[in-house]
């Protein structure tokens, strides 16, 4: 899979960062083109303040794009709730930087909600809880980051190019572009990838995508363009989507895009 | 009133004292005193009463000096001893902790096998990626059965209602669906979700209340589906609204009515195991109706292509309350 995120670095701040289920999360991050950073302090009188101060230098020296934060450090009654006082002094030195607070359920402790409740609605911040899958993380820092990618692969063979404005099939030295889909075919199939890439089963309203077709009936039209999209990526893969397969229409409500297995 | 009762509480214990000096000393001075055998037992008599006496005063003191304290105390909305749901409630977070650990080096080991066989494609049995997709499968019920828990107890405290918060509810959508997207899919169905319109934008709500039942209705939906779940998300100028509908078989109208019932599963009517605890909607409809919203459902069982069945969650917007300064 090609890494569309090179050169982003994400701090991880955790006691256990050598378990399995952070080794999972560390291996998806990488796969995805993020540089995994990992807070290593020298062992210490108390876990948390030493884990706290290495976070907050960690950050200062090399200001990461986001931070992956533990809850609990230890067992050590003090260091429960140790990384809600660590989110604390981050978001007051660093209030844009996102961080993603892993704890042990998302709907866990009240003070956690209450923490939730004490920052800014829009802030940077957002809670997971550690069985969640390393998809399911990747997408979260994928939207708390924010920026849109330069470049969406969509399964192995399919790799959209937002600043070419060109749609690439193929993998390695046999990819090549998809000339077929270019101006308003390459917009829509830009909303969906963009909107795939987001949140796998988000739909895009025909509301959203009936401005990239014309004249009398662009739902019509629209439907054109997508068959299409289908045809010509279709034909460069050698094969051809049925009506259920890489851009499907839910219920007359709109478009989703659904990779080739 | 306190020091009544207090002066209450001593003298009983005095009285109940005095009658047991009397019951020890009645041998050894009653005969004595009274050099009469028969005064011996007037004496223990006496003694007893005492001590029946001065311990009844003692207790009665204590027992009305605790429900004054108890009213006391609940009218200013808080126990200074706690309720058996925040006990319950303090005993089940380390035990929620501890019970994860295991499961997280389960979760872990198989996605790090997961791992293994993808960098060598072709290896592994086909039944060994079942017995993993399994195990993942398996790791969001668990979260959900925990997270069911711990508001079933909260809902117990009927004085601890959360505020009110700005909550995007197309964001809790959107994580909900990203949970259970990989589980439908391994499952061979897939999930669909949008709002309208696109830009709902903000309620003020208890963003925990809404994830959690929306999940309720999601994991039911995902369970029971043909291959198609979706969830809509639409808004009026008072309340916003969820609909969680699925192309499974439908459930029968005489058991509609029982949906929302604490324990029931359709395995209760085929008097199969229950697959599921049947905890899910009853604490929804309770969670939802309790922000001040309902939970319905609708639902086709038809033999024909329509069969579906369609959740629909209902609460307010309460965009009215930060302008009368209430938030």
């Amino acid at each position: 899979m090609a890494k569309v995120n090179t050169g982003r670095n994400i701090l991880i701040v955790d006691d256990e960062s050598e378990s399995a289920i952070l080794r999972a999360v560390r291996r998806r991050l990488e796969e995805e083109g993020w540089r995994t950073v990992v807070v290593e302090p020298e062992p210490g009188y108390s876990v948390g303040e030493e884990f706290e101060a290495a976070a907050l230098w960690s950050i200062e020296q090399d200001l990461p794009d986001a931070v992956l934060l533990d809850v609990r450090f230890g067992e050590h009654r003090d260091d429960q709730f140790r990384g809600l006082g660590i989110l604390g002094e981050i978001v007051e030195r660093w209030p844009k930087l996102p961080i993603l607070m892993f704890t042990q359920y998302a709907q866990g402790p009240d003070r956690e909600t209450a923490v939730r409740g004490s920052l800014q609605w829009d802030s940077p911040v957002d809670f997971i809880d550690k069985l969640a899958s390393p998809d399911e993380v990747v997408l979260r820092l994928r939207r708390l980051i924010g920026t849109s990618p330069e470049s969406i692969p969509i399964g192995n063979n399919i790799l959209l190019d937002v600043n070419a404005r060109l749609v690439y099939i193929g993998a390695g030295e046999d990819r090549t572009a998809a000339l077929d889909i270019q101006g308003m075919k390459f917009e829509i199939f830009r909303e969906l990838a963009t909107s795939w890439y987001r949140s796998p089963g988000e739909l895009v309203a025909f509301s959203r995508l009936e401005r990239y077709s014309e004249g009398e009936d662009p739902r019509a039209s629209l439907r054109v363009r997508i068959r299409e999209i289908k045809d010509a990526i279709g034909k460069a893969m050698n094969t051809r989507f049925g009506p259920s397969e890489l851009i499907l229409n839910v219920r007359d409500q709109g478009y989703r895009l659904v990779p080739p297995k | 009133m306190n020091r009544l009762l207090t002066s209450f509480k001593i003298g009983g214990g005095v009285i109940a004292l005095g009658g047991v000096v009397s019951l020890v000393l009645a041998p050894l001075i009653g005969e004595k005193v009274f050099d009469f055998l028969w005064v011996l037992e007037p004496l223990t008599y006496i003694g007893g009463a005492l001590i029946v006496a001065g311990l009844g005063v003692a207790v009665a003191s204590y027992a009305v000096a605790e429900r004054q304290n108890r009213s006391i105390q609940g009218l200013n909305g808080q126990y200074a001893g706690n309720s058996w749901s925040e006990t319950t409630l303090q005993y089940f977070q380390p035990f929620d902790h501890d019970l994860g650990r295991p499961l997280r080096r389960i979760a872990g080991k198989e996605r790090e096998l997961r791992a293994v066989m993808r960098a060598a494609p072709g290896v592994a049995d086909p039944g060994v990626i079942d017995l993993l997709d399994e195990i993942e499968r398996q790791t969001p019920n668990f979260r959900l059965m925990m997270s069911n828990i711990q508001v079933l107890i909260q809902l117990e405290s009927p004085d601890k209602d959360e505020p009110l918060q700005p909550v995007e509810p197309t964001e809790v959508v959107r994580r909900i669906a990203d949970l259970y997207t990989a589980v439908a899919v391994e499952a061979g169905k897939e999930i669909t979700w949008w709002s309208e319109p696109a830009e709902l934008g903000l309620v003020y709500a208890n963003s925990n209340a809404i994830e959690h039942i929306v999940t309720n209705l999601v994991d039911n939906a995902v369970r029971y589906a043909g291959t198609h779940v979706e969830v809509k998300l639409t808004k009026n100028p008072s309340h916003f609204f969820v609909r969680v509908w699925d192309d499974g078989p439908g459930i029968a109208q005489q058991y509609l009515q029982h949906l929302f019932d604490r324990g029931w599963t359709p395995e209760v009517v085929q008097r199969e195991e229950k697959s599921s605890s049947g905890l899910g909607l009853f604490i929804a409809r309770s969670l939802a109706r309790r922000m001040g919203g309902d939970l319905t459902v609708e639902s086709d069982n038809s033999a024909d292509g329509d069969h579906h069945t369609a959740f629909m969650l209902s609460l307010p917007s309460n965009l009215t309350a930060p302008l009368n300064g209430l938030r």
